[in-house]
């Protein structure tokens, strides 16, 4: 009895029989997961697609408050308010996308354009930063601000998703008195602390994420001067309401 | 069958309450400052840890004759590491918005003590249903300190319960504020703290088993 119980422990152990049950084990469990992963796939994009248009509405300042959103009623906001368009590097919004054409999209209420959405995609911390810019239609003026995915800290550079972060970014202007672009960027510490002059282009930073605070501003710097020929088309028309398609068509 | 029920009921309790992982083996402790903010995301990660650590037992221990010693530890670490990344993509692919929220949280289950250490402690020199019912004991026990230090931080910290304001509006026009500490880890710090004293302070609420 004790022999065999040797030899069956000192087999268990031999090369040939961790290799085959290591093997054996990995086969089994890479089997479950693939098989997971593949089976729940539609349903991951299908997340994926209505988290993005939750934060395009929620940089837009679209989405009701305090209220439950079903999937069909954000579809249906996305649906009767935002128009995805592209824009070529001299402005000019055309509907379909070219070979050099920046994305954007355009808030439109009865097909009245009401100010436009730019998404924002720059490096942060630890990884890349994806969010989205909204203006009001005079081209100068932050609507909102959002980030859909990040992987910042969780409680520190984390915080950029947080409400009151974002929501500090309205009412803020890239254009100085000057109309000069200067972006907007975030401050170390309070905004409220800065000269007078500057408090209009500075959102409130987060203590403890300096770094995440400075990417995002280089980011959002680089993403506006690419973005700045179609804020001049916006600039040009003033205030003055215009419709959807004429301002595809023109 | 009387004494398979009380059987379980040992390991149930000793599991639950006896030797609670947080409380009493000090397990787990990072993933419950983490996720201890808000009471939803401390019930899920709750879920996903007990199925997680029952599953995993099961499938250990009744593959324990078959494990070769020497690698043993990588291959408890496969079996529970597949099972983090399916519960994972379950809780993407059903309740996003709270997938986004745990963030890496799920993801590190994987180093979770306690699902590691029930595996070499028990489920390598216990039947499958023991194995099942122990996997069971210690995620309970673990989501129980959870929820009591979601709910207090929860409570205390954005006076809500599940996302209901359940604090009424005159406390606040009272002076009554937020504890923004409760928000933060140190917040975690001092509820965790206070419920290990006050578990291993009431009879019976701690083992005095000699060494």
């Amino acid at each position: 009895m004790s022999d065999k119980k040797q030899s069956n422990r000192s087999f268990k152990n031999s090369r040939v029989y961790v290799v085959f049950f290591a093997l054996a084990v990995a086969l089994v469990f890479s089997v479950l997961i693939t098989s997971a992963a593949t089976m729940l796939k539609p349903l991951h994009q299908q997340n994926r697609i209505l988290d993005k248009k939750t934060n395009l509405l929620e940089a837009a300042n679209l989405l009701p408050e305090n209220e439950r959103l079903t999937p069909e009623k954000i579809q249906t906001i996305y649906d009767t308010h935002i128009r995805e368009v592209h824009a070529d590097p001299r402005g000019q919004i055309l509907r379909q996308a070219t070979g050099d054409s920046l994305q954007l999209y355009l808030i439109h209420t009865d097909q009245q354009v009401q100010g436009y959405i730019v998404p924002i995609s720059t490096r942060g911390l630890w990884g890349k930063i994806h969010g989205y810019l909204a203006f009001e239609a005079d081209g100068e003026t932050v609507a909102g601000f959002s980030v859909y995915s990040h992987s910042e800290t969780p409680g520190l550079g984390g915080e950029i998703e947080s409400q009151w972060f974002q929501d500090n970014f309205k009412g803020k202007k890239i254009l100085n008195a000057h109309n000069q672009l200067v972006s907007v960027s975030i401050a170390k510490g309070k905004s409220e602390n800065l000269p007078e002059n500057l408090q209009d282009h500075y959102v409130d930073g987060i203590s403890g994420a300096t770094l995440t605070g400075r990417y995002l501003s280089e980011g959002l710097e680089e993403t506006l001067t690419q973005y700045e020929p179609v804020s001049i088309i916006f600039r040009q028309k003033k205030g003055s309401q215009t419709h959807l398609d004429t301002l595809l068509d023109e | 069958m009387q004494n398979d029920l009380s059987h379980y009921k040992e390991i149930l309790v000793k599991g639950i309450w006896r030797e609670n992982p947080v409380a009493y083996q000090v397990l787990g402790i990072c993933s419950a400052l983490a996720v201890t903010v808000k009471m939803s995301t401390a019930l899920v990660m709750s879920i996903a840890l007990t199925l997680v650590a029952a599953f995993s037992g099961l499938i250990i221990s009744s593959l324990r004759h078959l494990i070769p010693s020497n690698i043993r530890i990588i291959v408890e670490l496969t079996v529970i590491a597949s099972l983090v990344i399916v519960t994972d993509q379950i809780l993407q692919a059903y309740l996003y918005d709270i997938s986004k929220q745990l963030s890496i949280f799920v993801g590190l289950i994987i180093t979770n003590c306690i699902i590691l250490g029930r595996a070499e402690a028990f489920a390598l020199a216990n039947n499958p249903a023991d194995s099942f019912v122990d996997g069971i004991a210690n995620g309970l026990g673990y989501s129980m300190i959870l929820m009591a230090v979601a709910f207090f931080r929860e409570l205390l910290g954005s006076g809500q319960f599940f996302g209901i304001s359940v604090i009424p509006q005159f406390v606040y026009d009272m002076g009554f504020q937020d504890m923004g500490i409760m928000v933060l880890a140190p917040g975690a710090f001092f509820i965790i703290g206070l419920l290990v004293w006050l578990k291993n302070s009431l009879p019976g609420g701690i083992s005095h088993e000699k060494k």
